[in-house]
């Protein structure tokens, strides 16, 4: 039998990266799944690639009639979730002295104010022994030069794992963070600030950083997204799961 | 088809508790495993229980030329090796005060020093894609009264797997810790009785004590490929326990 047979998966952010490797993956074991993304296109090409049992809804995390919409949808297709993989994220580059107000408060909405909400507006279609999974990220430990704001809101959503662990454990709604490191997908291009050549320098150097020596690719984050959604964690709840080929564990 | 499809797997400490739990999965997933204990009809319950795709080697692992036999029997049968499970493992207690030479040797010996040569010697067996799981504890990142030795060396199989990933890059092979919390394994159960049991659940947040086929999953994940990009992580099974 496939690990989530017939389970209901919302992620958001799933139209591209980790998020649409993860839906991929979660309806080739069974599940149903509902992406959002903040672009119809994207979407429509997301749910192309992931062919069957999968509901799209434009929208943006950080808009909270936006979640609203997302949870309306879900209520009325499926009436209920198993799964929720909290993964948009947003992460321009600024150094400190550089950093405007937009930069800070674009990067908490969406990463803190956006998660929250995200998971918040989940829980009245809950089902209780459901499992949340929050994508945070390596740089919750580490410090790396010009990601401060992104740091800081990752490691915000590592400690909401924590609260929510004891919020939800009555439901036996397990609650876990996987902080991925470095991975091959477009957002280091698309959405970091960042000139080709300059996200072809960065991802070099993220390289030579990683114990494994290369960065990860977005089906090995969505395995390990797999294992948490599944009954194969079921006495793991409130960890941080770091997949990240070393990078911040040595 | 199961995910350690012909796979040839050792498991120290794999008679009983965890270690036979993760046993039986890797051979639910089409593993070859070869268990590793001190006691012969512990080991032989064992193997009768796991059927043909389990073979038990008897030793301990703080006696080196024990684990020279478990390597050499494992070489003989199939000439390499993609899975390590370092899981045995000792932990008497005793309160600071009462602290014995005896029983840091003992705790050390098994836990620590055992842990290293299970790994150092699997490894002219491993290639790319091999994978080393030592079990740690919850114990490892908290305090327990009466507990020193055992976390401390738990603490010290932690940090192993953080040297070894850098030593071990470029030969693709990983190495994590799965760290258990409070397993309801035949020992523990016994150990703690009703009473204990029952407050090591209400400690965790999950309210209750872990099935040892809940450690053996987590196992099987971190000895597949569903885990590529990990290495030097340490995996909390642990119900919540040490993680808020």
């Amino acid at each position: 039998m496939k690990k989530l047979e017939d389970k209901v998966a919302v992620i958001t952010g799933g139209s591209s990266g980790i998020g649409l490797a993860t839906a991929k993956r979660f309806v080739e074991e069974g599940a149903h799944v509902v992406i959002t993304g903040r672009r119809e296109k994207d979407l429509k090409e997301a749910a192309a690639f992931i062919e069957r049992n999968v509901t799209t809804v434009v929208g943006d995390v950080s808009h909270l009639e936006d979640l609203d919409r997302l949870y309306a949808v879900v209520k009325e297709k499926h009436g209920h979730i198993d799964i929720l993989f909290a993964n948009a994220g947003a992460g321009t580059i600024a150094p400190l002295a550089a950093a405007t107000e937009a930069h800070f408060d674009q990067t908490f909405d969406v990463n803190v104010k956006g998660l929250f909400f995200t998971v918040q507006k989940a829980l009245p279609l809950f089902k209780d022994g459901g499992s949340i999974i929050l994508n945070s990220s390596v740089s919750n430990v580490l410090g790396l030069p010009g990601f401060s704001a992104y740091a800081a809101s990752k490691a915000a959503v590592r400690n909401f794992s924590r609260a929510w662990t004891l919020e939800l454990k009555d439901r036996k709604i397990r609650v876990n963070t996987m902080s991925p490191g470095p991975t091959e997908t477009p957002a280091l291009e698309t959405t970091t600030g960042l000139t080709p050549e300059q996200a072809e320098q960065a991802a070099g150097q993220f390289a030579s950083q990683i114990p494994m020596g290369r960065r990860g690719k977005p089906e090995e984050i969505a395995a390990a997204v797999m294992f948490l959604a599944s009954d194969e964690s079921s006495f793991i709840t409130g960890v941080d799961l770091a997949v990240d080929g070393g990078m911040a564990q040595v | 088809m199961g995910k350690l499809e012909g796979k040839v797997a050792v498991i120290t400490g794999g008679a009983t508790g965890i270690g036979r739990a993760a046993a039986k999965r890797f051979i639910d997933e089409g593993a070859f495993v070869f268990i590793f204990g001190r006691r012969q009809e512990a080991l032989d319950a064992a193997v009768a229980d796991l059927g043909p795709n389990a073979r038990a080697v008897k030793g301990s692992v703080s006696d080196l030329a024990d684990l020279d036999r478990l390597y050499g029997a494992v070489k003989a049968e199939h000439g390499s090796l993609d899975i390590v499970f370092a899981n045995a493992g000792a932990g008497s207690q005793l309160r600071l005060g009462e602290i014995t030479a005896e029983h840091v040797d003992e705790t050390f010996d098994t836990n620590v020093k055992g842990t290293i040569f299970t790994v150092q010697k699997a490894l002219p067996l491993m290639g790319e894609g091999g994978s080393i799981i030592l079990t740690g504890s919850s114990a490892g990142t908290t305090g327990a009264s009466a507990m020193s030795a055992y976390s401390a060396s738990k603490a010290a199989v932690r940090n192993l797997a953080r040297t070894w990933a850098e030593d071990l890059k470029g030969s693709g092979i990983r190495v994590n810790v799965l760290s258990p919390g409070a397993t309801a394994t035949e020992l523990a159960k016994e150990a703690l009785g009703e009473e204990g049991q029952k407050v090591f659940a209400s400690m965790t947040p999950l309210q209750r004590m872990a099935d040892p086929t809940e450690i053996g999953a987590v196992a099987a994940f971190l000895a597949s490929s569903d885990s590529s990009f990990m290495t030097a992580s340490e995996v909390a099974v642990d119900g919540g326990l040490a993680q808020l």
